[in-house]
């Protein structure tokens, strides 16, 4: 954080961009419409690139990791005419998809994960970045049979952000863009051996205020967790921010587990997996 | 393995394999082996620099050329590893009987569709497969499709209908990006001859040989290339041959590359929506 204390990507940062909480100090300043729809996201993965980086959701102080199936780092695969993540990818932070709670609207339970954003705008931004984004819809998929929303926002800082307001900004300003989106996500584990995904409202895309209110139940669920009032299970919950919650812990206690952690330099080769490109039946 | 090698650097001259600079378009043998064909890769697969080999420098450096090639949406870049093919020449003198348009004055592109994103200034070694007789800004501009024989699945292709069938939407992909990829730049869309289908590898193979003939005729002097650069050194019956001293004299003579002056710009991460019209 700006006092370059460790702190939790999952639990630390502020879900919403608000003045209110900004460095802790509250303010009278009247939240309008627009700042109802400013949210903080941890970008996990940039656009282009395979590597699956993931917020570490079982470790103390959930840092970004690479993704490690059967031994081996994971890279998704580039699945033609797509060439890796075809958005900046990431979270919004506290937020969280109940395991135990199945959703109304897909039938499945939540994939005890935060809630993932798909981030359209044009810059490519970097792993750990924390940028503002501002929510114009959402896609309901069912991932390995788990609910796993799929959010779709853009930067406020994109040159054009000021002309995406809701989903239909995306139809018609960055056409093909979303069917690319959910032809992506329903076709990405194909090369693993792994079944085409589904999803809930026939693969279409909701809008942002549909997409508000899900953000809304994922936080309260978030919350939930903190104040142990449901199980985590396997959630590594300790946070330095969320002073009431029983996980907390001082940033002190916070420095000493990220120094107790054996680090690895990562790997500069590109990998097999990366250059590969899927050209899948239709 | 190639035997040659090419320096790092936005100018990359092109080495033999005892060290002595030579020229990537008339140094390098067209032909590998019986049906393998020699290819310089100037664009690696999913990179938007555009390089070329610079036909009008002595010894034809492959240089970025101050241009990036924006990403048309729904791809990344160039979407196969993009390069020529050696000792061959599409002669602007001669108006081509198919397109009804004069060449482009390079050596013949290539498009090698292969799994491995290859390097910049790598000489590999392919199957030719297939030709696609484009016309940019009304010039001929044919584009070879070919895999590296090095490629795990190589012996699956030797023709177009293989393509056809193992990389469902290539080829439609393939056109769809070169009649579009200058519409970002603000130019119009591109056209192609034969309703922009693909010929196959007999015809390509022809073309090639048609090529290779006016790379000939140029390096010969039989041609009067105008402001191309036929220096080489190993073309025998060439006029343009120069001793490897001579060689090395022209790289030295060269002042430092600017590095800086070929930076990517900021929005070559922008990715290019077309409108419906």
């Amino acid at each position: 954080n700006v006092a370059g204390h460790y702190i939790s990507p999952f639990h630390d940062i502020p879900l919403n961009v608000d003045s209110k909480e900004e460095g802790g100090v509250p303010t009278k300043k009247a939240r309008n419409d627009e700042d109802e729809n400013l949210f903080h996201m941890v970008v996990e993965i940039p656009r282009w690139t395979n590597a699956k980086m993931e917020i570490a959701t079982e470790e103390p102080l959930n840092p970004i990791k690479q993704d490690v199936k059967h031994g081996q780092l994971r890279y998704t695969a580039n699945v033609f005419p797509h060439k890796g993540y075809i958005w900046n990818y990431g979270a919004l932070p506290q937020t969280w998809e109940d395991p135990h709670q199945k959703d109304k609207d897909t039938n499945c339970c939540g994939d005890n994960d935060p809630i993932d954003v798909c981030e359209i705008g044009s810059k490519v931004l970097s792993r750990g970045e924390v940028i503002h984004v501002k929510i114009l819809g959402i896609l309901a998929l069912i991932d390995e049979g788990e609910t796993d929303w799929k959010l779709i926002a853009i930067n406020v800082n994109d040159p054009e952000a000021e002309r995406f307001n809701d989903i239909d900004d995306v139809k018609k300003l960055k056409p093909g863009y979303l069917e690319a989106t959910v032809n992506w996500l329903r076709l990405y584990k194909v090369p693993e051996g792994k079944p085409e995904n589904k999803f809930a409202f026939n693969g279409e895309f909701k809008n942002k205020a549909f997409a508000l209110k899900v953000i809304k139940s994922a936080h309260e669920c978030w919350k939930a967790m903190m104040m142990k009032k449901c199980d985590s299970g396997s959630i590594n919950c300790t946070n330095v921010q969320v002073c009431d919650s029983p996980f907390h812990c001082t940033p002190e206690e916070a420095k000493s587990f990220v120094e107790s952690v054996p680090r690895s330099s990562p790997s500069k080769e590109s990998s097999i997996e990366e250059q590969m490109w899927y050209f899948l039946e239709k | 393995m190639s035997s040659f090698s090419s320096e790092k650097g936005a100018t990359s001259f092109t080495l033999d394999e005892k060290g002595q600079y030579i020229s990537p378009f008339h140094d390098i043998p067209i032909y590998a082996d019986k049906d393998v064909l020699h290819m310089v890769v100037e664009v690696p697969r999913w990179s938007n620099a555009k390089m070329e080999i610079t036909t009008k420098d002595p010894l034809n450096p492959i240089k970025q050329a101050l241009r990036y090639i924006a990403n048309l949406f729904p791809y990344k870049g160039y979407i196969w590893n993009y390069g020529a093919i050696p000792q061959t020449w599409e002669d602007p003198g001669h108006s081509d009987k198919h397109t009804g348009c004069c060449s482009d004055n390079d050596p013949t592109d290539v498009c090698e569709i292969g799994r491995k994103v290859c390097a910049r200034g790598e000489i590999i070694r392919v199957k030719v497969l297939s030709i696609l007789a484009m016309i940019d800004e009304g010039e001929t501009d044919r584009k070879v499709i070919a895999i590296n024989v090095d490629d795990p699945d190589a012996t699956n292709y030797n023709d177009i209908n293989d393509v056809k069938c193992l990389k469902l939407g290539y080829l439609e992909a393939t056109v769809h990006w070169f009649r579009r990829y200058k519409v970002p730049e603000g130019k119009p869309g591109n056209e192609f001859a034969f309703n922009a289908e693909f010929q196959d590898k007999a015809f390509a193979i022809d073309i090639i040989k048609s090529t290779h003939d006016y790379w000939k005729a140029l390096v010969t002097k039989k041609t009067d290339g105008k402001g191309i650069s036929c220096m080489n050194t190993t073309v025998s019956e060439s006029p343009f041959k120069c001793e490897p001293d001579a060689s090395r004299a022209i790289v030295d003579a060269l002042p430092p590359p600017c590095e800086s002056a070929c930076a990517l710009p900021s929005d070559v991460d922008k990715w290019f929506h077309p409108q419906k019209n």
